[in-house]
C-alpha cells in the first residue's frame, strides 16, 4: 500500500519539478521538431538569419548607407550582388545589416507582448472574478481592432521611429498571449499538484509564479514563435507607411517603399527586400507550426 | 419580451443599413449611368461637326487641393483646380506671362501710377446665374482685406494687420462695368499681379450662402463648373457653355489624386487618366518610348530649396554654419537624382526671369572649407538639426524624400546629424510656415512673371510672419527688405533690375536658403489629347485641349 500510494503520488507531482522526465520532455519535442520537415526548413532559416545578423560587417560587401549617387539603379552584378537601390546604395548590404533590425524587431515587440501579456493573462486566470472580468474585457476591446490599424493608431499617438513602431506592433500582440495563458492557466490551477501546494501553505505568488506558469510554458513558446513572424510583418508594414524605421536605417519594409517609386524600371530595389522579409516570417511560421505540434501532448507516440 | 424587441431593432438596423449601403451604390451606377446619357445628347447636339465618344478628361496628380477659394491658398494643386472656375480681371497670354484682357476689357492708369481704371465686359454671368458687375469685383477686393487668410493678398499688396489693405487704399465701382483702384504707392508688378488665380473673382452670392464652406462650393466665371468635391479621391468639374471666352471642347474635367508617382504613371500607361504631372524621373524615358502617351515640358519658372530656419535658436542662426552647409552639399550630384529635369539653382529665382543675377557664383562643393567655417561656428565637433520633408513628389522636387536621405548622407560628412521629418503636403506647409523645422524643402512656381513674387514672397521680412509665412527661412534682413520695397515702387524697368540684382547678391551673401534646382516639370499626357500648352506658372485652364 504505502509503494502504491508513493507511486500515485510521484504521478501527480507537478511536472516542472520532475527534472529529469521534463528535460526528456523537452528533448523528445526538440527531436520531433527536427524530425519534421518543414519545421526543419524554419529552424534553417531562423539559424541562417541569426548568423547573418551576428556577422554582419564580414558578410556585407558594402557599407549599408554609403551612397552614390552616380551608380543608382544598377541591376545586380558582381559589384553590386542584388544591385542598388535609389541612392546607389548596395542593396546586398542593406538587407544583410537589416537582418538585424528584424532580429531586433521580433525579439523586443515579442517580448513586450509576452512579458504584458502573460501577466495579465496569469492574474485574470488564477484570480477569476472582477480581476477576470476586467482584465478580459480590456482585451476583448483591443481585440476588436484590426492589429494593424490599432498599431498606426499608437504610432501617431506616440510618434514616428522604429522604437514607437516596436512598441506599438508589442502592444497588439498582447491580448493573444494573454488569452493563451489565461485558458491555459485556468486549467493547470485546477490539477492535483497545485491544490497539493496550496495545502501545504504556499502563497498565492509563489503558486502563480514557480508552479503554474512553468506548466503553460509551451503554448506560450508556440505563441512567441509564431507571432515573431505577424510583429516582423506588421513591423515591416508600419515602415513601408513610414510610420517605422526612419532613414537611413536598412529596414526591409522601408527598403521596400523607397524601391516603389522604381518597380517598373528597377525591380530588384523592391524583390530583394520583399524576398527577405517573406523568407523569415517564412521560416518563423513554420517553426512555430512545427514547435506546436512537438510540444502537444496529444500527438505524444 | 423587452429582449425580443431589442433583438427586432436591431436586425431592422442592421438590415437597414445594408439597404442604404446597397442603394449608395445603385445611386452610384446609376447616376453614372445618367450622366454618360447627359454626355451622349450634349455629344449627339454637337457631334454634327466632329467625333462623338467620351469627352472627360481625367487629370492626375499627387496630392489633393486644399480649399478651392483660391484667395486663401498658395498651393499649386488648389490653383490648378481653381484656374479652371475662376477668371481674373486680366489674365496671362497662353505660353507665357504677358496680360491680355479677361474679365476686363481694357485698362488705364495714371501719369503717376496710382490710379488704375478699368473697363469690365458686360456679358459675363457667374454660374450661379447672377450678373458680374463691378461692385463684384469691390467687394472681392475687400474681403480679401478681412484677415490674414487671404495669404496672396498680403504677399503680394504688402497688407498687415495695421494696414488690411496694403498698398491698395480704395477699390471703387465708377460705373456699373467700370472700377477704379487707388494706390498708396506706385506698384510695378500691379497689372501682372492681377493676373494671379488667386485673384479671380467669385460670387458673392454664393459665399454669403455658403459662409465657411465657401471653400469647397466654388462659383465663378470660368470655363468650367464646379461639380463635385471627394476629399483626398477626387474633383468634377463641367463645362460652362455660357463661357464669355473660348468655350470647353471636354465636357468633364476630373482631378484625381494618386499620391504615388508610379501607381499614377501605370494608370496612364493602362489608360484609365488621361494626362498627369509628378513623374518619377526615370519613368520618364519610358513614357517617350511609349506610343500611346507625349510628355510635355512646362517652361521652367520655378526653384527648389531647401531653407534655413534663421529665427529658431540654434546653429542655423549663424550666417557661418548655412554657409558651411552650403559648401557641404555636392549639388551636381544630388541633381542626378532629378534625371535631367532639372538644373542646378544658385539665385533664389529662376533664369529665366528677367532682372537674374548670373554674375552671383554659387558656394560650389568644397567638404574641407564648410569643416573650417564649421569650426569658426563652434561647430566642429557636430550638432543634429532636423529636415522636414514633405512626402508627395512637386514639380519642383519629384523626389523630396531620396533628396532628404542624400543630404542627410552628405552633412554626415561634416559632422551634422541629420534628422528627416517627413510630412504629408499640407501637414508640411503648415509646419513649416509656424517655422517647427530647422531645415525644410520648399520650392516655389512663380506666378506673375514678377522677379518680385519671389524675392518679396519667399524673403522679405514682411513674410516671415510665423503661421502664414512664405519666407519660411525667417529669414530678416532690413537692408534686403529697403532693396526691394524701392524695386516695387520703382516703375523705370532698368532701375528695377539693378535693385534685383543687388537683392540676389545679398541674399547669397547671407545663405537663408540652400537653392536646389530649376526644373522643366515633364507632364505625361495621351497622345489624343490635343492643344496641352503648359504655362510657366504651373497651371492651366483647360478650355482649349481637345480630345480626339
Amino acid at each position: 500500500m504505502k509503494t502504491l500510494a508513493a507511486e500515485a503520488k510521484a504521478d501527480q507531482m507537478d511536472p516542472a519539478l520532475k527534472s529529469k522526465k521534463n528535460s526528456s520532455l523537452w528533448l523528445d519535442s526538440l527531436s520531433r521538431v527536427i524530425k519534421s520537415k518543414t519545421s526543419l526548413i524554419g529552424l534553417v532559416i531562423i539559424t541562417l538569419l541569426i548568423v547573418v545578423a551576428i556577422f554582419a560587417p564580414q558578410i556585407a560587401t558594402h557599407s549599408p548607407t554609403d551612397q552614390s549617387i552616380i551608380d543608382r539603379y544598377q541591376s545586380p552584378s558582381s559589384e553590386h550582388l542584388l544591385g542598388t537601390d535609389e541612392l546607389g546604395r548596395d542593396i546586398f548590404s542593406r538587407i544583410v545589416y537589416g537582418s538585424r533590425i528584424t532580429i531586433q524587431i521580433g525579439v523586443i515587440t515579442v517580448g513586450i507582448s509576452m512579458i504584458v501579456g502573460v501577466f495579465l493573462g496569469a492574474v485574470a486566470g488564477f484570480f477569476g472574478r472582477w480581476v477576470d472580468q476586467i482584465i478580459m474585457r480590456l482585451i476583448d476591446i483591443m481585440m476588436a481592432f484590426p492589429s494593424i490599424l490599432l498599431a498606426i493608431a499608437l504610432v501617431a499617438v506616440l510618434g514616428k521611429s522604429l522604437t514607437n513602431a516596436m512598441i506599438a506592433v508589442g502592444i497588439v500582440g498582447v491580448p493573444h498571449f494573454a488569452r493563451i495563458v489565461r485558458s491555459t492557466v485556468l486549467s493547470v490551477k485546477e490539477t492535483e499538484y497545485i491544490e497539493a501546494s496550496r495545502v501545504i501553505g504556499a502563497k498565492n505568488g509563489r503558486i502563480l509564479f514557480s508552479h503554474v506558469l512553468p506548466n503553460c510554458l509551451a503554448p506560450i513558446i508556440v505563441q512567441a514563435t509564431l507571432t515573431i513572424g505577424t510583429a516582423i510583418l506588421d513591423a515591416a508594414g508600419l515602415s513601408f507607411l513610414g510610420l517605422g524605421a526612419q532613414p537611413p536605417l536598412p529596414e526591409w519594409g522601408a527598403m521596400l517603399s523607397d524601391g516603389r517609386s522604381a518597380l517598373q524600371t528597377a525591380p530588384w530595389v523592391v524583390m530583394f527586400p520583399g524576398f527577405a522579409i517573406l523568407l523569415v516570417v517564412l521560416g518563423f511560421n513554420l517553426l512555430g507550426d512545427g514547435l506546436r505540434d512537438a510540444l502537444d501532448p496529444r500527438l505524444k507516440q | 419580451m423587452k429582449k425580443k424587441a431589442l433583438w427586432m431593432l436591431l436586425t431592422v438596423f442592421t438590415l437597414m443599413v445594408l439597404v442604404v449601403a446597397g442603394c449608395s451604390n445603385n445611386d452610384e451606377a446609376n447616376s453614372e449611368g445618367e450622366d454618360s446619357n447627359s454626355q451622349d445628347t450634349t455629344d449627339s447636339e454637337s457631334a454634327e461637326e466632329g467625333s462623338g465618344g467620351s469627352s472627360t478628361f481625367v487629370f492626375g496628380r499627387g496630392a489633393d487641393s486644399e480649399q478651392l477659394d483660391p484667395s486663401k491658398v498658395t498651393d499649386g494643386e488648389s490653383i490648378y483646380v481653381t484656374n479652371q472656375i475662376y477668371d481674373t480681371l486680366v489674365r496671362y497670354e497662353q505660353e507665357g506671362t504677358e496680360v491680355v484682357p479677361a474679365l476686363a476689357t481694357e485698362w488705364e492708369t495714371s501719369d503717376d501710377g496710382l490710379e488704375w481704371t478699368f473697363q469690365l465686359r458686360d456679358d459675363v454671368t457667374f454660374h450661379d446665374g447672377t450678373d458680374f458687375t463691378a461692385e463684384d469685383v469691390v467687394f472681392n477686393f475687400e474681403r480679401w482685406t478681412e484677415g490674414a487668410e487671404y495669404v496672396y493678398y498680403g504677399y503680394m499688396f504688402g497688407a498687415s494687420e495695421e494696414n488690411p489693405g496694403g498698398i491698395i487704399e480704395k477699390v471703387e465701382a465708377t460705373g456699373d462695368y467700370e472700377v477704379t483702384f487707388t494706390l498708396s504707392e506706385p506698384n510695378a508688378p500691379f497689372l501682372n499681379t492681377l493676373a494671379m488665380p488667386p485673384f479671380g473673382i467669385a460670387s458673392p452670392d454664393a459665399i454669403e450662402e455658403h459662409g465657411e464652406d465657401y471653400f469647397k462650393n466654388p462659383v465663378g466665371t470660368g470655363p468650367f463648373i464646379f461639380e463635385e468635391w471627394k476629399q483626398d479621391d477626387s474633383i468634377t468639374l463641367s463645362k460652362n457653355e455660357d463661357y464669355f471666352g473660348e468655350t470647353a471642347k471636354v465636357d468633364t474635367v476630373i482631378f484625381r489624386v494618386i499620391p504615388d508617382n508610379g501607381a499614377r504613371f501605370m494608370e496612364l500607361q493602362s489608360g484609365s487618366i488621361d494626362a498627369m504631372n509628378g513623374m518619377n524621373p526615370q519613368d520618364i524615358q519610358q513614357a517617350e518610348d511609349d506610343e500611346a502617351l507625349q510628355i510635355i515640358r512646362r517652361p521652367s519658372m520655378n526653384v527648389s530649396y531647401m531653407a534655413m530656419n534663421t529665427d529658431k535658436e540654434g546653429p542655423l542662426k549663424d550666417k557661418k554654419v548655412r554657409q558651411a552647409i552650403n559648401l557641404a552639399i555636392d549639388k551636381e550630384k544630388l541633381l542626378s537624382l532629378f534625371e535631367g529635369i532639372g538644373k542646378p539653382a544658385k539665385n533664389p529665382m529662376p533664369p529665366s526671369l528677367w532682372g537674374y543675377n548670373d554674375n552671383v557664383e554659387d558656394y560650389g562643393y568644397d567638404v574641407e572649407e564648410a569643416k573650417s567655417l564649421l569650426a569658426e561656428a563652434g561647430y566642429g565637433d557636430g550638432m543634429s538639426i532636423t529636415l522636414y520633408t514633405m512626402s508627395n513628389p512637386r514639380p519642383y522636387l519629384p523626389q523630396p524624400k531620396f533628396a532628404a536621405q542624400a543630404i542627410q548622407e552628405m552633412l554626415k560628412e561634416v559632422n551634422i546629424e541629420v534628422e528627416i521629418v517627413e510630412n504629408e503636403w499640407d501637414s508640411h506647409l503648415s509646419a513649416t510656415e509656424n517655422g517647427d523645422h530647422d531645415m525644410a524643402f520648399l520650392g516655389w512656381t512663380g506666378d506673375n512673371g514678377d522677379p518680385d513674387n519671389f524675392l518679396y514672397v519667399l524673403l522679405d521680412k514682411d513674410n516671415a510672419k510665423k503661421g502664414s509665412a512664405g519666407n519660411i527661412a525667417f529669414y530678416k534682413n532690413d537692408e534686403l527688405h529697403d532693396i526691394l520695397k524701392q524695386a516695387q515702387t520703382e516703375l523705370d524697368q532698368e532701375k528695377r533690375v539693378g535693385l534685383y540684382e543687388e537683392a540676389q547678391e545679398i541674399i547669397h551673401e547671407d545663405a537663408p536658403w540652400f537653392p536646389i534646382a530649376h526644373t522643366t516639370p515633364p507632364l505625361a499626357v495621351k497622345k489624343e489629347v490635343q492643344n496641352y500648352i503648359p504655362h510657366p506658372t504651373g497651371s492651366e485652364p483647360f478650355n482649349y485641349l481637345e480630345l480626339n
